[in-house]
């Protein structure tokens, strides 16, 4: 077998799990070395169904998700699956078991002959980001190194844009679609709202519109100002983390404690609300150890668990009532602020929400 | 952070040492997992600390640490805190903890029981030992540091009696789960191996240690038992701390002994202290990880911390050795022993050996456990006798 026979020109990845972060790097990347990325549709009652069918009943929700989506894209007849084992992001920085076996529970679960490409990402045991890709590539059948290194070139590339393009504040759709169709634009005029939230959920859990329930449009509509992780750099965050005196523990809690620590410190939120799926080890923790800074800086807390079965009523009253009471303790804290100006009418008070602000 | 800093950085990320306390005051607490007080005891005991042992795990403690801890951790954390509250507050003003960063939430254990006992408001120093950089410097510092002991014979004597206990009681388990199968009166592995509890706690002296095992030993080759008799061999496989802490997992190997079940355990303590403790040169043999890794590999490609890895590894072990069973159990939203779990149902089928799946959390009742695991026995009971009869067929239509 010749090197060009074994070349794969289509990979599939689904979408689930390091899609929501990494999606740019890895379409650059997989376009420039020439080979055709398709995506598993997006999530839908059907998908979980399907991944319910095949893991254990404890496994946690995104987990699920994912083996949902890999099963679509079976039976889309794509037979080569890019299924990234991401271990650690720094020394002893490890992610959640289950992200870090994700290959090995997809090849037991799954009778379906397919190849998996599964590079493996473990700083801490010196397998880095170069190896990765390298790694990644060869499963392809590509050893070019020039051309890898070209490739990674232009993953970066989509993936800054994408950054630089959230962290200016537009929202993530629009930003993904932009950087992958290689556009580039910046908005800098930040909206002003009366009251504003920090969501502190894995990118898996929040972007994807089944299992979060759509909850960054909804609290929009509420006329609440949304911050997630995308919306600050990586060094903000680490600083962030550091200020509150933390150790990062796991690979993907700058996502959660140090998104919520660097708000919390630069004191421009009303509250946080935290996404997590049922089950979640790492969240259990990290939410529990931002609980615990936001009693001190007196900010409240709203903890969401979702699984399959959650039910959008339920979700929607206690938001409603969480952005109830920020807009009641802000009112308050104005009040105090300027105690002469107590008995004004509703649209005054808006203004003076806004003028604060 | 450059290279040098950001190691340098990750060392003291969690040697948080407060030296406050005066040496000659230090009262010593360690959580309780399986017989690790035995060693432990004599070791630090040996090194002229006093100790405060907290109480068997029960439904108090469990009580206790369910209430400070929260909703999603998991069941070895509620107890883990629950001791440390219960010595606490008999004295105790410092905790000893080993913990093993980068395997599962295992790592993140002392930070959090740190920041809930000072909530709580207890005053008390926390020495962690890091089994995963310098195992025995890491483990020396801390005894060090703790006791401030200068003779090094007191260390020579606490770590050879504290690994003489270990091996001796590890050796009177693995007796006693051979034996209460078969054993003629019932009891009598049991009252034997309570006896030598005993015996080996009370034991003090170097010279007296290091003959327990032998002594154990014999004696247990003194009950009467039927070695003719059929008993099915099932591994008993999972999360460390179920595996060794008789409360959690509900004396699981009692109740299998009784319904005539051999047990065997992969994990004890000893072993591990062996491997853990020992620099990696010494140790010549294939380590149980090494023997797993080897085994799982059909299955497994790499390591994802915890024990799934072993989990695996041992279950694949036992069917090409012949193993009737497999008992696999795991505290509810144990994250390593979830992979475990959607990898063993291909193992099962694949290597065709029956597996057994047990989850345990605070509410677990004893009643339904004790049911799945006697349509278990039964089960591998009628395989095995089914297993022998077909070989014999085999072997009389060779004749």
């Amino acid at each position: 077998m010749t090197l060009d026979n074994r070349k794969i020109k289509k990979i599939g990845i689904p979408r689930a799990i390091s899609y929501y972060t990494n999606y740019p790097f890895y379409y650059g990347f997989f376009n420039a070395l020439g080979v055709e990325v398709v995506l598993s549709d997006k999530t839908t009652a059907e998908i979980i169904k399907n991944g319910n069918k095949y893991v254990a009943s404890e496994t946690c929700l995104p987990i699920k998700v994912f083996v949902g989506h890999v099963v679509n894209l079976l039976e889309k007849g794509i037979t080569d699956i890019f299924i990234p084992s991401i271990q650690s992001t720094g020394y002893k920085i490890n992610n959640c078991s289950k992200i870090r076996g994700l290959p090995e529970i997809i090849r037991n679960v799954i009778d379906k002959p397919f190849n998996m490409i599964e590079p493996t990402f473990d700083k801490t045991e010196k397998l880095g980001f170069k190896q990765f890709w390298v790694e990644s590539a060869k499963s392809l059948g590509i050893t070019d190194k020039k051309l890898i290194k070209q490739a990674i070139e232009s993953g970066w590339e989509c993936y800054d844009n994408f950054r630089m393009m959230t962290e200016s504040g537009i929202n993530y759709t629009t930003a993904l679609n932009n950087a992958l169709n290689g556009i580039c634009e910046k908005k800098n005029i930040e909206l002003v709202k009366p009251i504003s939230v920090v969501i502190m959920a894995h990118g898996y859990n929040l972007f994807d519109e089944r299992i979060s329930l759509n909850l960054i449009k909804k609290l929009e509509k509420m006329d609440i100002k949304v911050y997630t992780s995308l919306n600050i750099q990586r060094e903000d965050a680490i600083n962030a983390l550091n200020e509150l005196d933390e150790t990062q523990y796991w690979a993907n809690e700058l996502d959660l404690t140090a998104t919520a620590a660097h708000y919390l410190i630069k004191n421009k939120i009303d509250g946080i609300i935290a996404l997590s799926a049922f089950g979640c080890g790492p969240d259990s923790l990290m939410v529990d150890e931002i609980e615990h800074h936001a009693k001190d800086f007196g900010v409240p807390l709203l903890h969401l668990n979702t699984d399959e079965h959650t039910g959008e009523a339920g979700f929607i009253t206690r938001l409603e009532a969480f952005a109830d009471m920020l807009l009641r303790k802000k009112r308050q804290k104005l009040k105090n602020i300027e105690p002469e100006k107590d008995d004004l009418s509703q649209t005054e008070k808006q203004k003076i929400l806004l003028s604060v602000k | 952070m450059n290279k040098s800093k950001e190691k340098q950085f990750y060392k003291e990320r969690y040697a948080q040492q407060d030296h406050s306390i005066a040496t000659k005051d230090r009262v010593v607490a360690w959580p309780r997992m399986g017989n690790i007080d035995l060693s432990m005891g004599a070791l630090v005991s040996s090194l002229g600390a006093k100790i405060v042992m907290p109480p068997q795990n029960t439904n108090r403690a469990l009580e206790i640490g369910v209430k400070n801890s929260i909703e999603g951790i998991c069941l070895p954390y509620k107890l883990n805190l629950a001791n440390y509250i219960m010595a606490l507050e008999n004295g105790a003003n410092t905790l000893m903890m080993f913990q093993a960063p980068g395997s599962c939430r295992f790592g993140n254990y002392t930070k959090m029981a740190q920041k809930t006992l000072k909530k709580l408001g207890y005053k008390f120093d926390m020495c962690v030992f890091d089994m995963y950089q310098s195992k025995m410097k890491q483990t020396l510092e801390a005894f060090w540091h703790v006791t401030r002991c200068w003779n090094p014979y007191r260390y020579y004597k606490g770590f050879s009696t504290g690994f003489n206990k270990a091996f001796a009681i590890d050796k009177a388990e693995k007796l006693m789960f051979y034996t209460r199968p078969r054993e003629l009166n019932k009891g009598d592995a049991e009252r034997c191996y309570k006896k030598w509890y005993e015996i080996i706690r009370e034991t003090t002296s170097v010279r007296e240690c290091k003959k327990l095992k032998q002594r154990v030993i014999e004696d247990f080759a003194k009950i009467p038992i039927d070695k003719d008799k059929i008993v099915p061999t099932v591994y008993l496989l999972g999360e460390f701390f179920v595996l060794l802490d008789p409360y959690t997992n509900q004396e699981i190997e009692k109740t299998l002994g009784e319904l005539g079940i051999e047990v065997q355990r992969q994990i004890f303590f000893s072993d591990w202290l062996e491997h853990v403790l020992q620099p990696s040169i010494f140790y010549k043999k294939e380590s149980h990880r090494q023997r797993c890794v080897r085994f799982a590999k059909d299955y497994m490609k790499r390591a994802i911390g915890g024990e799934c890895l072993e989990t695996v590894g041992d279950t694949v072990f036992a069917a090409k050795n012949g193993i009737d069973g497999i008992i696999h159990i795991m505290p509810f939203s144990c994250m390593p022993e979830i992979v475990a779990q959607n990898i063993l149902p291909k193992v099962s089928r694949q290597e065709n050996i029956p597996i057994l799946e047990l989850v345990l959390d605070e509410q677990t009742g004893k009643a339904g456990n004790i049911t799945r695991i006697e349509a278990f026995a039964d089960l591998i009971k009628r395989r095995k006798i089914k297993n022998i009869k077909e070989n014999e067929e085999e072997n009389a239509i060779k004749k």
